[in-house]
């Protein structure tokens, strides 16, 4: 397949498989009609050209395909209903795909139902609203293709057995459900930021499907301030990935990151896309998630961003924002402070940043006995080929 | 979609408590009940359920070998045993989950919310 059919495909997928979604009322018959209309369409295209339209074409391709699968269907109960609802989509090839009802944002809020699983979840989002092939999927999340194929074939079958609706929630649950969908987002991301096995430290594959949905879900909620916020700290975390892998593949901190390696287009588009949160004046965990990471861009006193922080740990509570804000707090010049914000965190078992930074602290005050114990504790608790290997140097310097 | 909402509590919390006591609960929860009632008949008019008699005072039958094996019930150790049951027909699962919510044992025991087959 070609570049631009493959991203043809990927930017169609949701449009066709959200409308027949909403007409046939079930995910997986909508995909395998919308599956048909694109096989059909990698045999015509290549030979006939891309027609005018390649939404219009794709859904009214899906369209009848569905028709007639239905047509020769002997068992479907609601058979006429459904070829009467069917027959009501636009069936022209050429037409204007904004004829079309935009179904997305209802595709992506029954992917990211909160009775799914959260693999699920992430595996449906990528398949059904990035239009990612199954073998993608699985290969971006180190599975093998077969258990990809099974957690979609579940999840679809659950959206079916337990009336998990297709539409955008009312408005009495948005308030729950607009964070579940912007976390997803946010898991594909830090999937691919943050690889936790393996010898690759960024999957950037992932790091742009994350940014590329985040700006979708800006187009379809304008008025939603956190997911500009989210989709600004994508693209403001996004604009350091070269600079965070050294030569060797070795993770390299922020505080010694070549900011000459940061990408200053995608610095500025997460300024601006902050500032349109911004302007919505309903801040949110993503926004000063984001406003931190402006900060760090722009090169504000350390002082301004562990008091972001502080402003972040109010409104999101959890131990992660904690830990960081100790961080921030160390980087700030209170080392001693952040170590005793460290050491009131609970709930971070097994988190290898924890005892990390920790360790960082302990050696910046030269107390490096504590320091290698905790170093040690980090490196029992990571897999990942570059990040053991930037503790283990660590640890051979406070040995030494 | 048909829905089983399976209405869980812990049935020991009613042992040996006096009949006023046993009143003043019930009095207690009444405008909770009534809110259900109210919401679940809007959602479902045709809703029914039921509510069963102590798990302690079950039978529990297997047929093993050929053999019918009676024993008392509750026949697990869990806390929690079913009190009751409703069946409904409502639009969706979060329609569901919303009126397993307002089911006064999902403060002090728990809803368990599942659908029917339908075939």
């Amino acid at each position: 397949m070609t570049v631009s059919l493959e991203a043809t495909f990927r930017e169609e997928w949701p449009r066709a498989v959200g409308i027949l979604t909403r007409v046939l009322g079930d995910l997986a018959l909508a995909e395998d009609a919308v599956q048909d209309a694109f096989a059909t369409a990698l045999e015509r295209w290549p030979r006939d050209g891309v027609p005018r339209s390649p939404g219009a074409w794709i859904v009214a391709t899906a369209r009848n395909g569905a028709i007639d699968r239905i047509r020769r269907e002997k068992t479907f109960a609601r058979k006429a209903e459904l070829l009467a609802r069917l027959e009501d989509i636009p069936a022209d090839e050429d037409a204007d795909v904004s004829a079309i009802p935009d179904e997305r944002l209802a595709l992506l809020f029954t992917c990211c139902h909160p009775a799914l699983a959260v693999d699920a979840r992430i595996a449906l989002t990528l398949r059904e609203v990035a239009g990612l092939q199954t073998p993608e999927i699985a290969r971006a999340f180190l599975v093998t293709e077969p258990t990809l194929a099974q957690r979609l074939v579940r999840a679809k079958r659950r959206l079916r057995e337990t009336g998990i609706p297709f539409r955008v929630p009312p408005d009495h649950l948005l308030p729950d459900r607009v964070p579940d969908v912007l976390r997803v987002l946010y898991l594909v991301f830090n999937e691919g930021y943050a690889a936790s096995a393996g010898e690759s430290l960024v999957r950037h594959d992932l790091c742009a499907e994350a940014i590329r949905l985040a700006k979708l879900v800006c187009v379809l909620m304008p008025d939603e301030p956190e997911a500009f916020g989210l989709l600004a700290l994508l693209l403001l975390q996004d604009a350091r990935r070269d600079a965070r892998v050294g030569p060797d593949g070795e993770l390299v901190l922020l505080a010694d990151q070549d900011r000459r390696l940061w990408d200053g287009d995608s610095i500025d588009e997460g300024l601006r896309v902050l500032r349109r949160a911004e302007a919505l004046r309903r801040p949110g965990p993503y926004q000063l998630q984001a406003a931190i990471a402006a900060g760090h861009a722009e090169g504000a006193p350390p002082g301004h961003i562990a008091a972001t922080y502080a402003a972040l740990e109010q409104l999101d509570p959890t131990p992660i924002v904690r830990l960081n804000r100790a961080v921030a707090v160390a980087l700030a010049g209170d080392v001693e402070d952040g170590l005793a914000l460290i050491d009131g965190i609970e709930g971070l078992d097994g988190y290898p940043y924890l005892p990390a930074a920790r360790a960082d602290f302990l050696r910046r005050l030269g107390r490096n006995e504590e320091a290698a114990e905790s170093y040690r504790e980090a490196l029992a608790l990571t897999d990942n080929a570059p990040e053991r290997r930037f503790l283990e140097r660590r640890l051979r310097e406070v040995t030494g | 979609m048909k829905y089983a909402l399976l209405v869980y509590s812990d049935q020991s919390d009613w042992d040996g408590i006096s009949e006023e006591e046993a009143a003043e609960r019930r009095a207690e929860s009444m405008p909770r009940w009534i809110t259900l009632f109210e919401e679940m008949g809007k959602a479902d008019p045709d809703v029914g359920g039921k509510e069963l008699v102590a798990a302690s005072e079950a039978k529990v039958v297997r047929v093993v070998d050929g053999e019918t094996v009676i024993t008392d019930g509750p026949f697990a150790e869990t806390k929690e045993q079913i009190g009751g049951l409703f069946l409904t027909t409502l639009p969706d699962l979060d329609e569901a989950i919303r009126i397993a919510s307002l089911v006064p044992a999902a403060e002090y025991g728990s809803l368990e919310v599942r659908p029917i087959v339908e075939r």
